[in-house]
């Protein structure tokens, strides 16, 4: 036998037991062909290109789950951020464009479609403005579009008049959304350095650099680590490392080789893995458990930011060797609702948005599913946003902050969508305000880091 | 039947070119079936390079005649065992195949689906999984 017993036992241990599971794989399609001056054309040219490459997307994705014993927990599709597409238009054409993209991920039976996005770092042109503009209606009309606004960046700076307008457009959402626990907010991602190749919704979008079509993988497995440390007993920091390193490196392989065969199988180029340990809402597949197995006592206590940058490192380090495609964020998500652990500790008082922030700095992405009160200043929004591009500004790092104002909810309630989106304590927020700071409006320049040719 | 307008355009094309003056009704209807049946064949083809090696692991409470009835299903479906290993540990019964499905006239999907018949019958869990997802993971 060409494969031990141990090692045939322990693949299906990861997968039958461990939740270990692919997270998505995301077919990214361009779409900037399908612009005309005529808004029917183009919704027509839009839908009938996401229809032509991803209509078998989810029927492929299934026989390969079906042949590898692995199951792809998520099937979706990025789109060319849709303001280069849209340029031209008002705010009225976009929500004819966001109602297309909806009838088509319902077509093709997926979840999510993202990329109803704006790269707005440096500025805005009169089509991002208007699709910024169009969000809160379109996040409102839609079940599956998915926005992200990239509004700040290592070369470029941060544009605080983009995050002022981003924050108003997310309390606008959580109003139109009221009905559904402001769920508008859940589907929007403010990003500071977006990657292009990401494959996790909602902050997915086929970046223009990109080719034609390609199919992206993201990986997942909190579980199958969290049993590999507890299983370890009491070791050192470097045989802790050495472990995660061991368990990640096989489940990015398993990653690869799906995201190859599903691009096979759609006859579509494959792009990269996204190596980020993604946690869901189930049980054992949580960031926070792995934290505290490796020995802080809940997630918040000091120290934690410092077990998540080991293990962030390590997941970096074993993607690395394990696949010659590593992109988009590859880290350690650390999302509120998604996580069961997290929302213990919230509940407990153990973390913070203060600590959430400092985590985010050692970790990929950022404050991720937080839910605060309905009644919290757009400018105090606009603050954390600023915080959060700043440290991705500085340490030349993606970050994002999804948060969720929940219209009419206060510190004690809860949101709760159920599925991947789970639910979230609605966490303090600092009362002192930050409306004099960033009422300044204009652009925070570009640090000293981007002056590197 | 649904084919996008830049399809039919390409095959318009395609006949404008083969056809050139002499086209007639008839002629042209000649081509376009040609084309249309050639280009469905090109999405319908299953080519699968990968080997036809799957991996079976089987496990559950120990009885008599687990492996008869998972091997005399196997070759009923013309499947050759290529390896097998067994184990009982405790009261568990675990057993590992390396089966070859290539000569097989059932599709891997089929096939899965005969065992689980199987697997409900003798009350013992059966997975297929192709080898390459161990290959992946345990071989650099």
């Amino acid at each position: 036998m060409p494969y031990e017993f141990e090692e045939i036992l322990e693949t299906i241990k990861m997968s039958e037991i461990e939740h270990f599971d692919i997270r998505t794989v995301t077919m990214g399609i361009s779409l900037r062909d399908c612009s005309d001056r005529n808004i029917s054309v183009t919704t027509q040219k839009i839908f009938e290109k996401i229809m032509r490459y991803g209509s078998r997307h989810v029927e492929n994705a299934r026989e390969i789950e079906r042949r590898y014993g692995i199951t792809i927990t998520n099937k979706r599709i990025s789109i060319t951020p849709i303001s280069i597409v849209g340029d031209a238009f008002g705010v009225d054409e976009f929500l004819l464009i966001a109602e297309t993209l909806d009838k088509a991920a319902t077509e093709i039976g997926i979840d999510y479609i993202a990329g109803y996005s704006a790269l707005v770092q440096k500025g805005w042109t009169n089509g991002e403005y208007n699709l910024m503009k169009s969000i809160p209606q379109a996040m409102a009309l839609t079940k599956k579009v998915c926005s992200s606004i990239n509004i700040g960046s290592t070369k470029a700076g941060i544009n605080i008049d983009a995050i002022n307008l981003m924050a108003e457009v997310i309390k606008e959402t959580a109003e139109r959304t009221k009905e559904n626990d402001s769920i508008g907010c859940a589907k929007i991602v403010v990003f500071c350095n977006a990657v292009e190749d990401n494959p996790f919704v909602a902050g997915a979008f086929h970046g223009v650099s990109e080719p034609e079509v390609t199919l992206n993988v993201g990986i997942s497995g909190p579980g199958v680590v969290l049993e590999a440390i507890r299983s370890a007993g009491f070791v050192d920091m470097q045989a802790l490392a050495e472990l995660i390193k061991k368990t990640v490196f096989k489940i990015t392989r398993a990653g690869e080789l799906i995201g190859r065969k599903v691009a096979e199988k759609n006859n579509v180029p494959f792009g990269i893995v996204d190596i980020s340990l993604a946690p869901t809402p189930a049980e054992g597949d949580s960031i926070g458990d792995i934290l505290i197995a490796m020995g802080v006592e809940d997630v918040g206590a000091p120290g934690t930011t410092a077990a998540l940058a080991l293990l962030n490192d390590c997941v970096k380090k074993a993607g690395l060797m394990a696949s010659s495609s590593v992109g988009g964020m590859s880290g350690a998500f650390i999302p509120v609702s998604e996580d069961q652990a997290m929302i213990r500790a919230v509940e407990r008082g153990h973390l913070t948005l203060e600590k959430l922030e400092a985590m985010t700095a050692v970790c990929s992405v950022g404050l991720d599913m937080i839910a605060v009160a309905g009644d919290t200043p757009a400018s105090t929004i606009a603050g954390i946003i600023a915080d959060e591009a700043a440290i991705g500004v500085i340490n030349d790092k993606t970050t994002a902050v999804r948060i969720i104002p929940a219209y009419g909810k206060k510190v004690g309630d809860y949101v709760n969508y159920g599925g991947l989106l789970g639910r979230a304590p609605i966490m303090p927020v600092s009362l002192l305000s930050s409306a004099k700071f960033v009422g300044r409006g204009g652009r925070i320049p570009a640090p000293v880091r981007s002056l590197t040719n | 039947m649904k084919l996008s307008d830049d399809k039919i355009r390409e095959i318009v094309l395609e006949a404008i070119d083969t056809l050139g003056e002499k086209a007639t009704p008839d002629t042209v209807r000649k081509v376009v079936e040609e084309k249309l049946s050639s280009s469905i064949e090109i999405n319908d083809s299953k080519k699968d390079l990968s080997s036809g090696r799957v991996i079976l692991t089987s496990f559950g409470k120990n009885t008599t005649g687990i492996v008869s009835t998972i091997s005399s299903c196997l070759s009923n479906n013309n499947c050759d065992i290529l390896d097998i290993s067994q184990k009982i540990m405790q009261e568990f019964f675990t057993m590992i195949m390396m089966i070859d499905i290539s000569n097989s006239k059932k599709d891997f999907k089929e096939i899965q689906e005969e065992l689980s018949k199987i697997s409900e019958q003798i009350k013992v869990k059966i997975y297929l999984q192709h080898e390459d997802v161990f290959k992946y993971m345990h071989r650099i």
